[in-house]
């Protein structure tokens, strides 16, 4: 499936409560003309802090929120405005190619039901496959996801947060999509049961075909399962490029900043750490230029003028900043 | 090939449903079991004619129920006895219209039935409909419903219940079309407190990523409100219901107590208000009503917290 | 007046009594701290990290109880002292520093209230003065502008400075001991940098005894001297963190440090702990570990094995630690 964003834009207008009427009086920027593509069967990594922006791309790629501006394709149909024409049949034939998988597997299942009801929900919704083929289709699932039969008549809560977030995925394959966006989908569980959830990913991916788009903070996950990594900042890419490259060379001052805040579990390497002062600021008044201008250590005075554009610096190596770090210039 | 797989239960694979943890929460709260026996108590009392004391209507012995249309002994013949103190064929005594006073309490606990689940039925259905649409739809609709409520909630419920009640009474004076009259009054005031409960509910539920699950799936409105919302505010709706119930009778015997409710329906508030000028002579006829309706409106209460601990869904895991 | 070490846990035993069955969460726990020292508590969920830092400072919650062992705090028994005694130590020399920034501060009351309440509380001085040592606190832990800061209310605050200021607060009273639950699990990973490098800090400039408790091994390798690691309520391995990062003794440790994916290693395969963590309610016979443990044989199934000391400070709660060779995800 392959996948582009175009000059994706969410404000989130901001309200004053008044006796009867409300007035607006600013706006949250969460996402502003961001554009990218996904290639077929790949992994692209969306990384950020909060208010980065990177979980609102995602839900308005999936139209959970309707974007202000700007445009989705899948395989060059524009996704986007089938859901603002809300027609029934050709909604919900895009809601089947795409799937989201949530953060907190903890909250997305509800309690309720019992794990056979909630796979087959999408069965109930789509009927894209014969009535009696559910049960059959549903234990393939539970199978696929490494879970058992039994497990079907169980609850939610009768589960661990690695297997909810299993019964998750499997619920996300019953319609078999093409494109799933998966935000954070490990940084609730434990440590020792994230490559678990990790290795299935990329499992299914090369069994069934599926392209991701994988929004963390941790860019030690990113690392291992994304083939391209985007880094995101207060609504806007600063930087996107092929893995590797990215943490051989990372350029702009924030992904530096970023790869070098994350301790290492290794003893010895106690490097230098770039510390960013101040905080990161409020979308809501987003700074002026380079919106990453005032925390930056390599700011010059265009930086906080006009907002450098995303070209592309590198082979396959796209930045936005005037001033960046030259390559090969970090620690392993 | 396709077979049909019948869904495998085993023992092994059965789960364990929030219902069924709640309800092994219940059973350990002495206090709920306790309002739980008492509800139960009533149920059967008002079924089956005063049961564990069960007679018919024409055996005159010990906790008999005689007829509300025979004031005895007219109908088994001998003298009529009014204001007579407790004794062998009067449990409970007679009032001071000579009718027996126990007879009268188990009219009153199946009017009790009546006007609480009554009462609290139309309320909750206008509670849950309000509430549910204008938690999940929020905006004008949120606003407009949550107006409409404010309404309700500000008008002074009691006064108008009085006020319409002697109108309309005088308009039909008929015993069972009074009660219900009450009923419907009662419940068209009490749904504005439920239903901004129910509302609030809704909107903590609607945060929870599985709503958005359905709704990224392609579940429809209607579906997500029927499958998802609704089984997920159930617990609010049953706490609420057990409260309203016993709340519903005590708004009724109170204004019957004053006066004001229903002629001819035999309501223990009617009792009362009957019984209230002969006090001195006979205590036993407001005595006993008044015991009843305590342990009725406290068993639903009891019951009703516990049940709203029970099925906390804080302390679900 | 009293002998290293500060701070001296053997055999702690803390059980919850739930209408489920009794929940062994702390089960022969043994810890020990110097002063000026930094002991990192690692483990997954359920390994009982945090309850034995409730133990500690005896605020486990109902319906935990502790069962049995000591709890050595210079010198004196504290699991002897009654309720009275213990909350004179509790803030004044034993301080907390909780997970959550937002929910550790009282929303109704502003920053100066909440640390003065703390000041006055145990030295038995006057609001003024308290405000002036809460404003050089807030000084010291690096907030800028502590005069305005201190009139405000957490609300109007970010994660990073609220957590500061729970930082703060425990600094308020000069104590000896502080307890830090993964006092940067819910921050961002630059404020993260902060915060470790300000407790670093801290740490150095007073001479401060900390135990840290956390999940990531990076944190653990940067900022702790020692390490014990934690698994199902037991104590798996104790020692400085280059023993323990380099020279594992125990399996859980080992195959801990060989799924986390991390910066510092080039892209490898992610090996994964089979199975889930134990119930604690009915643990597996003898080792704990013994059914995810590749090395396991006869003898784990049946005995529990004992606390063997390897040499000073260093050891490790296995049968076969003398017979296995460990590899170390980070041996250079």
């Amino acid at each position: 499936m392959e996948v582009e964003v175009k000059e994706l834009t969410k404000h989130f207008p901001v309200y004053e409560r008044g006796v009867i009427l409300r007035r607006r009086i600013g706006d949250v920027h969460a996402v502003d003309q961001v554009s990218f593509q996904i290639r077929r069967n790949e992994t692209l990594g969306l990384v950020g802090e909060s208010g980065s922006g990177k979980t609102t791309i995602a839900k308005c790629m999936l139209y959970l929120e309707p974007p202000s501006s700007g445009n989705v394709f899948f395989e060059g149909k524009n996704i986007t405005e089938i859901f603002k024409k809300a027609k029934r049949t050709q909604v919900l034939a895009a809601r089947r190619q795409m799937q989201y998988i949530f953060q907190n597997p903890y909250a997305s299942l509800d309690p309720r039901m019992t794990v056979a009801d909630i796979i087959m929900e999408p069965f109930e919704v789509h009927h894209h496959i014969p009535r009696d083929q559910w049960l059959n289709r549903m234990y393939e699932l539970l199978k696929m996801v490494g879970l058992e039969d039994y497990h079907a008549e169980r609850y939610p809560h009768e589960f661990s947060g690695g297997q909810r977030q299993r019964i998750c995925i499997a619920r996300a394959l019953a319609v078999d999509p093409k494109f799933i966006a998966a935000d954070e989908p490990v940084a609730s569980l434990d440590v020792s049961v994230r490559a678990q959830i990790l290795n299935l990913l990329q499992e299914l991916q090369q069994k069934l075909g599926i392209t991701y788009l994988y929004i963390s903070h941790d860019l030690s996950t990113v690392r291992h399962i994304c083939h391209r990594v985007a880094v995101m900042y207060l609504g806007k890419i600063v930087e996107i490029a092929e893995t590797d490259e990215l943490f051989d060379n990372p350029l702009h001052p924030y992904t530096v900043a970023l790869m070098s805040a994350i301790p290492v579990p290794d003893p010895k390497q106690k490097r230098h750490r770039i510390i960013l002062p101040g905080e990161v600021p409020s979308p809501i008044n987003p700074p002026s230029g380079c919106r990453f201008h005032p925390r930056c250590p390599r700011r010059i005075d265009i930086c906080s003028k006009e907002e450098p554009p995303l070209i592309e610096v590198r082979p396959g190596h796209w930045l936005a900043c005037y001033n960046p770090w030259p390559p090969k210039h970090v620690f392993a | 090939m396709t077979t049909t797989l019948s869904r495998k239960k085993s023992e092994s694979s059965r789960g364990v449903s929030q219902w069924a943890l709640a309800w092994r929460r219940l059973k350990k709260n002495k206090v709920a079991i306790a309002g739980l026996g008492v509800v139960g108590l009533f149920a059967l009392f008002a079924a089956f004619d005063g049961w564990p004391f069960v007679l018919t209507r024409n055996d005159h012995g010990l906790f008999a129920i005689y007829p509300p249309e025979c004031i005895p002994p007219a109908c088994a013949g001998g003298s009529l006895s009014t204001n007579a103190p407790p004794s062998l064929s009067h449990p409970f005594g007679t009032d001071s219209y000579g009718y027996d006073v126990y007879s009268e309490i188990v009219y009153g606990t199946r009017a009790a039935f009546v006007i609480g689940l009554g009462a609290t039925g139309f309320a909750l259905a206008i509670a849950v409909s309000i509430g549910l649409a204008a938690g999940y739809f929020g905006g004008w609709l949120d606003n407009l419903l949550m107006r409409l409520t404010e309404v309700f909630l500000v008008i002074p419920f009691f006064l108008l219940l009085l006020v319409f009640l002697q109108i309309i009474i005088k308009f039909s004076p008929s015993a069972t079309g009074g009660l219900w009259l009450v009923v419907f009054i009662i419940g068209a005031f009490s749904w504005p407190g439920a239903a901004r409960i129910i509302r609030g509910e809704v909107l903590r539920v609607r945060e929870f990523e599985y709503i958005a699950a359905s709704r990224q799936i392609g579940a429809s409105a209607n579906r997500i409100l029927f499958r998802h919302l609704f089984p997920n505010v159930l617990h609010i709706i049953i706490v609420l219901a057990t409260l309203q119930i016993a709340a519903s009778v005590l708004t009724e015997a109170a204004v019957s107590f004053l006066g004001f409710g229903a002629p001819n329906s035999y309501t223990w508030g009617q009792l009362m208000n009957i019984a209230a000028s002969y006090i001195n002579q006979a205590w036993w006829a407001i005595t006993f009503p008044a015991i009843f309706l305590t342990l009725f409106v406290m068993g639903f209460n009891l019951l009703g917290n516990g049940l709203r601990d029970a099925l906390d869904p804080r302390l679900r895991e | 007046m009293y002998t290293d070490p500060i701070l001296r846990v053997e055999g702690l035993r803390t059980h919850f009594y739930t209408f489920a069955g009794v929940v062994k969460a702390v089960d022969g726990v043994g810890l020990y701290l110097n002063s000026g020292e930094t002991l990192g508590l690692v483990g997954e969920s359920g390994s009982g990290k945090t309850v034995t830092a409730q133990s500690i400072m005896r605020i486990v919650p109902t319906p935990g109880k502790i069962v049995e062992g000591t709890i050595e705090f210079k010198g004196k028994d504290l699991l002897g002292l009654t309720e009275a005694e213990m909350r004179r130590i509790r803030g004044k020399e034993i301080a907390y520093v909780p997970q959550d920034p937002t929910t550790t501060l009282d929303p109704v009351y502003t920053v100066g209230d909440q640390l003065t309440e703390v000041i006055m509380k145990h030295q038995h001085v006057s609001k003024r003065y308290a405000l002036n040592k809460a404003t050089e606190l807030l000084r010291s832990v690096e907030i800028a502008d502590p005069q305005i800061r201190i009139n405000q209310y957490p609300h109007e605050l970010s994660g990073g400075t609220k957590q500061r200021i729970a930082i703060a607060r425990a600094l308020s009273c000069e104590p000896s001991l502080i307890l830090a639950d993964e006092p940067t699990t819910a921050l961002d990973v630059t404020i993260q940098a902060q915060i470790l490098d300000l407790l670093k800090a801290l740490k150095e400039k007073f001479n401060i005894a900390m135990v840290l408790i956390t999940h990531d091994m990076g944190i653990v390798a940067d900022t702790c001297d020692r390490v014990t690691v934690f698994y199902a309520g037991q104590v798996c391995e104790t020692g400085t963190a280059e023993q323990v990062f380099e020279k594992p003794k125990h399996p859980y440790t080992e195959a801990l440090l060989s799924s986390v994916p991390s910066l510092a290693l080039r892209k490898q395969k992610l090996s994964v702990i089979p199975g889930n963590v134990p119930n604690l309610i009915q643990p597996p016979s003898g080792c704990r570990f013994h059914p995810r443990c590749s090395y396991a044989k006869q003898v784990c199934v049946d005995k529990d094995p004992e606390l063997e000391s390897i040499e000073d400070g260093r050891s490790v709660h296995c049968h076969r630690w003398k017979e296995l060779e460990l590899k170390s995800a980070v041996a250079s």
